[in-house]
């Protein structure tokens, strides 16, 4: 039967967000249902048949899963033991040291993931121009292994020294291991990141090592019960980078899926706000939390190529997302002093909000909205739940009003006013740290708390333009449906940026390109159709830091190359941190290349007539810009229809979600739905 | 004065913190010498108009204690004359407190011609001048052989580059451009710091600005003065002897201090701490209370960012003309020893007070610096590599391996950097488990790292101290952790050990090793209070023999086909004696 859908899955904590999107229309169809951890393929069976289509319709399965990071953050994966350099067992332990805070003079380092004597040395040694020092003794492995095997491990990690620059120790040891037992789990650092530093890479290894059984041993299961469902077609696994894998590749590189669930949202932001027309966008996504940005700069996501989870290192390319402890059950706190603090604690969904009566007694953000009449407490999530407003006032009043030596709605206006300026701040970090003026930006917000807080945030930083999205606490599952399919490769090869080297520079490249090529198109792609991104890291000589510069496709010989990365390094340069001389040498530091299979873009619904015409209502509503409580209109989104505008204060809800619109706001519903909100006469 | 927005002076606070943290970025990553963005040698700080401190992004917690200091020397030396646009520089040790190295750049702050704030940074230069290249000379009798002295001149004026004193500063470093680098990063950073603080007296009006940080400073100081008042009031000493001043071997180097813990503040009194040393390991006074300043704000309240709050009930004795208070010009060059010496006498105090604040006694500096200057014999290079050692354990757990304790931000440099950058091939990195001081929890272990040299005619210098009366001093029957060492060519028959300070080796022909041995922290409580599930870890990880376990920690640990298990009725026995 012919593909009349695509589907996404998106696998969160506590739920499964699940979208079918209709391939002629674009129209969409959400469902959300629990995600039982212990049960999770046959739960995301039920949600598929949820939606009573016929399996041999679907014609594409995009998947957002979390159990990769969950078996990182629980520390549930597998036993692995670690192969290495002689002499440099204790890298992955000793780590790179330092503290922060710096004053916090006990603070610990987290532990190794492999114990001491389950890491295991073999004599070889290659230095960093690749050049073999010392062979590798093959019987030393053999004894290893077989100790470690007898250890009772379940994979193993090898990780020996300059082996991004030349892998042929790590090649030839994974292949002797693998002949003699072809069933154990192997991960090899050049494989998993040929990137330099040592403890990143080694890191990088062994928690790919740690989670690749669990991965794997899941996506099996969920193949096999496609399977027997009759579903053939492509199932595809979203990955921090922003782009999908097929399911084999996932299995062996599961570290590439850690942020996988972020990683959604901002491609559907692009892919939105590319539709809308807008090049530059800072996406916000506000969940029970934290409070999640990243930005889009002319188009494109901004990336960075390393982070860290639980404290321990991650090497390889993924959507730069920063997360702050800043959202809907951020607790509301004094510090020694009394000054008001608004997370990273939060009350999650249990216990809860206070007003949630579901044992939570500290005051959290939500709480404060409610307090400000911003939230209607007889009617949260489409009235599906009744807060408690009395509680929450006692809460706010007992814990921080009291204290301070203010009114209620003074206490509940500084948590949200604090609780704010900590999302502008991250903003901050992210732009005007970087040389960027948010004032050129529209903000996006999705997640269930985006809409409470978009506005004031967007004022407090000039961004003129607020959009929220339909069902926006499903669009990180939608963002899904807008992905292409992704393969990075990376190399570090550090030589002068220079004339003499560009030739050696290029070829590694072509080399790196023609695997990512190899990749993509193995998911069944013509190798045509497929795009090439080709990136190098550079840095002034004798600095530590790079930036990495994207080389345009029509600059193919040396020279163009040579003088457009010098160009873009130095412009980057100066607008990053106010200076760059344009004539100093240059160093390459890693090389990278990114293939992408293009999906078929999907189109965006236009809204037809509204789905209810509820009669608006009135509520009093506290906001500081008015110094107190105004007279506010409350709408119900689904009676919108496309053109209609509603100027501000006022409340915008929806089963998901409330929008909240400041006096001196406008807003106005577009074509697809969308609420487009901005501050009246601009 | 204007009322405090309570909510107001806090989201001006963060802000302040939030800019200083941006200045601290754009420093490291844009920096060209490996002090600042691998070891992180600097500190930004944000003042008043008056100097008093509004926010800070320390890399190491001794520079922004003195900053205020510098900054009302300058605003002295200027006589408020500054203007939009300036940047001063400072590196005097008797005004920032440290060695001449560190050299202290700020920029005023103005909102429509008046002046606001002052943004700083103190960051270790890569050269400075002076008889040894990039500073630290564990040799100098005065401040002059350290290098040049700069005393608030204007490094640019109104914006404008002081090209003579640009031009002079370049023809008196050995590594010009690495020096230039680092200064435009200076100057870059400053800057951003400065048109942030422009935007938020847009916003919110420079008095109310001024009168927040007021308020923060004024309910900072309450707060410290609470942590304070529940303390036990009393007196509090301790006091260390350090090795040599690096010229004069025979003399006595101790440092004395003594707390007066009082109803709701505390006095540092360093009486009978020894004359001014000939050599370099002085500590001028501005620093020399700004680590006692750093240390007490770490024990009491670790997680606040600091402010002038935090220093405002303390008061210093420092007998002049002493190693802890010296006149100008003695030499202060290596003045890092009584630094980690003055944190670790405030350990001693306090561990017992503040124990869920407070490690046991860590590790003195130790690294093996290896150069080659003379381009005759080949690329010159000068590889800085301090290693890592063990910090103190503390009331509840075994103590980590990392950086001295006041740098606490400091990464190790990795290997695979470190040898495509300099002509060494690092043959291993292991723990050096046996020197960490057992305990009921164990000091943290020690780090062996053995250096071959693959070109010819390498010099060598050794940093260390405090080997014979250690730093890293258990608590509560806890042992201390054993002083670090070297040795050139372990193992071969000209094998030769080290275990004090040495100004310079060499040359040594290609092949060479050199071993860096670090100290181990002091451990916390009686070993035989070891959790025995913990001496099993131990032993099976190779930490400890099963001779240790039995001997140390009365814990017997058995090995039975390949897999080590504790042997409960021996181990009651032993206890039990």
């Amino acid at each position: 039967m012919e593909a009349k859908y695509r589907i996404a899955v998106d696998v969160g904590g506590t739920f499964m967000d699940l979208v079918l999107m209709d391939e002629t229309t674009g129209a969409i169809k959400v469902e959300k249902i629990p995600s039982l951890a212990d049960q999770l393929p046959s739960q995301f069976l039920k949600g598929l048949q949820s939606f009573n289509v016929h399996m041999d319709e679907i014609g594409r399965i995009f998947h957002g899963m979390t159990v990769g990071v969950n078996a990182l953050l629980q520390e549930r994966g597998a036993r692995v033991g670690l192969i290495t350099t002689k002499g440099f067992r204790d890298v992955l332990e000793i780590g790179r040291g330092g503290r922060q805070p710096v004053y916090d003079f006990v603070q610990k380092s987290p532990k190794p993931l492999v114990e001491r004597f389950l890491r295991r040395e073999v004599t070889e040694r290659i230095n960093f121009r690749g050049d073999v020092l010392t062979p590798l003794d093959l019987n030393e492995l053999d004894q290893e292994v077989d100790y470690l095997l007898s250890q009772g491990v379940e994979a193993i990690a090898i990780t020996f020294l300059h082996a991004y620059a030349h892998p042929a120790h790590e090649v030839a040891a994974r292949d002797h291991i693998q002949a003699r037992y072809p069933n154990i789990a192997i991960s090899a650092s050049h494989d998993i990141a040929a990137e330099w530093r040592e403890y990143e890479r080694t890191s990088t290894t062994v928690l790919n090592a740690f989670i690749q059984p669990v991965v794997k041993g899941y996506l099996e299961e969920l193949q096999r019960k496609l399977t027997n469902a009759n579903y053939t077609r492509p199932l595809a696994v979203m990955q921090s980078s922003g782009g999908v894998a097929n399911v084999n590749t996932v299995a062996n590189k599961p570290i590439r899926t850690l942020m996988s669930g972020p990683a959604g949202g901002v491609i559907g932001a692009k892919f939105l706000c590319a539709h809308l027309g807008y090049k530059n966008v800072i996406c916000t996504d506000v969940g029970g939390t934290s409070y999640e940005v990243a930005i889009i700069e002319d188009g494109a996501i901004l990336e960075r190529s390393q982070t860290q989870i639980a404290r321990r290192p991650i090497l390889g390319s993924l959507i730069d997302v920063m997360s702050i402890g800043a959202g809907g059950g951020s607790i509301a706190w004094l510090d020694h002093r009394g000054g008001l603090q608004v997370g990273p604690q939060s009350a999650g969904a249990t216990p809860g909000p206070v007003c949630f009566g579901t044992g939570g007694t500290e005051p959290t953000t939500t709480d404060a909205h409610l307090v400000l009449g911003r939230l209607d407490p007889t009617y949260f999530l489409g009235g599906r739940m009744t807060l408690d407003l009395a509680a929450a006032q006692k809460a706010i009043q007992d814990k921080i009003a009291t204290p301070l030596g203010i009114s209620l709605e003074k206490a509940a206006q500084g948590i949200v006013a604090i609780a704010e300026t900590n999302m502008a701040n991250a903003i901050r970090t992210k732009t005007v740290a970087r040389g960027l003026d948010p004032r050129e930006f529209v903000s996006l917000a999705y997640g269930g708390g985006g809409g409470l807080f978009a506005c004031a945030v967007a004022e407090e930083l000039e961004i003129p333009k607020v959009i929220v999205p339909v069902a926006p606490a499903n669009f990180s599952a939608w963002g899904i449906l807008t992905s292409d399919y992704v393969e990075d490769e990376v190399q570090t090869r550090v030589l002068p940026f220079d004339q003499e080297h560009i030739v050696e520079t290029i070829t590694t490249i072509d080399t790196l390109a023609e695997r990512a090529l190899d990749a993509v198109a193995g998911y069944g792609f013509a190798r045509q159709d497929i795009e090439l991104l080709r990136r190098v890291d550079l840095r002034f000589e004798n600095q530590e830091y790079t930036l990495t510069i994207d080389l345009e496709p029509s600059w193919r010989d040396p020279s163009s190359i040579l003088a457009g990365a010098r160009e873009k390094f130095i412009t980057a340069h100066q607008r990053l941190y106010g200076h760059g001389d344009p004539a100093a040498n240059l160093e390459q530091v890693s090389l990278r290349c990114r293939a992408i299979g293009h999906v078929r873009a999907p189109d965006v619904a236009k809204i037809s007539a509204p789905v209810k015409s509820t009669p608006n209502k009135h509520r009093m509503v506290y906001f500081d810009s008015a110094n107190g409580a105004v007279e506010t209109l409350i709408v119900e989104r689904d009676t919108l229809a496309a053109g209609q505008k509603i100027t501000g204060p006022a409340i915008i809800d929806e089963w998901t979600m409330t929008t909240v619109l400041p006096p001196g706001w406008v807003c106005v519903c577009d074509d697809y739905g969308n609420l487009i909100l901005e501050p009246s006469g601009r | 004065m204007t009322k405090v927005d309570v909510v107001r002076a806090e989201i001006i606070r963060n802000r302040l913190v939030a800019v200083s943290e941006e200045m601290a970025k754009t420093l490291v990553r844009t920096a060209y010498n490996p002090l600042l963005y691998e070891v992180q040698d600097f500190s930004i700080t944000i003042m008043s108009a008056a100097g008093d401190m509004w926010a800070e992004t320390p890399g190491v917690i001794v520079f922004s204690q003195a900053f205020p200091e510098a900054i009302r020397n300058g605003i002295k030396r200027w006589n408020d004359n500054f203007e939009p646009g300036d940047v001063m520089i400072v590196n005097d040790p008797f005004e920032t407190g440290t060695h001449i190295s560190d050299t202290n750049l700020y920029m005023p702050a103005f909102h429509n011609g008046k002046l606001i704030a002052f943004c700083g940074i103190a960051a270790h230069w890569a050269d400075i001048g002076g008889k040894s290249p990039g500073g630290w000379c564990p040799d100098t009798t005065d401040m002059f052989q350290e290098g040049m002295c700069f005393r608030h001149q204007k490094i640019v004026a109104a914006g404008k580059k002081n090209e003579a004193l640009w031009d002079f500063i370049c023809d008196n470093v050995r590594v010009p451009v690495i020096v230039k680098g680092d200064l435009e990063a200076q100057i870059a950073a400053c800057q951003q710091g400065v048109a942030r603080i422009q935007a938020l007296c847009e916003k919110y009006g420079p008095d109310v600005v001024q009168a927040s940080m007021d308020h923060v400073i004024a309910e900072t100081d309450k707060s410290m003065r609470r942590a304070v008042s529940r303390m036990p009031a009393g007196e509090y000493g301790a006091s260390i002897r350090l090795d040599s001043d690096g010229v004069n071997p025979d003399g006595e180097f101790l440092v004395c201090l003594k707390v007066t813990v009082m109803e709701d503040s505390i006095r540092f009194s360093l009486n009978g701490s020894s004359p001014t040393a000939r050599g370099p390991i002085n500590l001028p006074a501005p620093c020399t209370k700004g680590i006692l300043a750093s240390s007490i704000k770490g024990l009491l309240l670790p997680y606040d960012p600091c402010n002038a709050g935090h220093t405002m009930c303390l008061d210093y004795e420092l007998p002049a003309n002493t190693l802890i208070n010296p006149s100008r010009p003695a030499p202060t060059d290596s003045y890092g020893y009584i630094v980690s010496s003055l944190m670790e006498l405030m350990f001693r105090c306090f561990a017992n007070i503040v124990p869920e604040h407070c490690p046991a006694g860590g590790f003195q500096l130790t690294g093996g610096f290896v150069t080659r200057t003379q381009p005759e014999h080949g690329k010159p290079f000068v590889m800085t590599d301090p290693v890592h050692g063990g910090n103190g354990a503390t009331h509840d757990g075994d103590g980590p391996t990392n950086q001295i304790i006041g740098n606490g931000d400091l990464p190790t440099n990795p290997i695979e950097v470190m040898e495509t950058r300099h002509p060494v091939l690092v043959e291993q990195l292991i723990y050096a488990a046996e020197m960490s001081g057992p305990g009921r929890f164990r000091g943290g272990n020690g780090v062996r790292k053995d250096y071959r040299f693959l070109e010819d005619h390498c010099y060598v210098a050794l940093v260390t101290e405090n080997t014979t009366d250690v730093t890293s001093k258990g608590v509560s029957n806890g042992e201390n952790g054993i002083p670090g060492s070297f040795m050139i060519n372990p193992g071969r028959a000209d094998e030769t050990a080290y275990t004090k300070r040495v100004a310079s080796l060499g040359p040594f022909p290609q092949g060479t090793v050199l071993r860096v041995t670090t100290g181990g922290g002091g451990g916390w409580g009686s070993p035989h209070d070891r959790d025995p599930n913990l001496v099993l870890y131990d032993v099976r990880n190779g930490y400890i023999d099963a001779e240790t376990a039995q001997k140390v920690y009365r814990v017997s640990v058995i090995e039975k086909n390949g897999t080590w298990a504790i042997d409960h009725s021996q181990t009651e026995r032993l206890r039990a004696a």
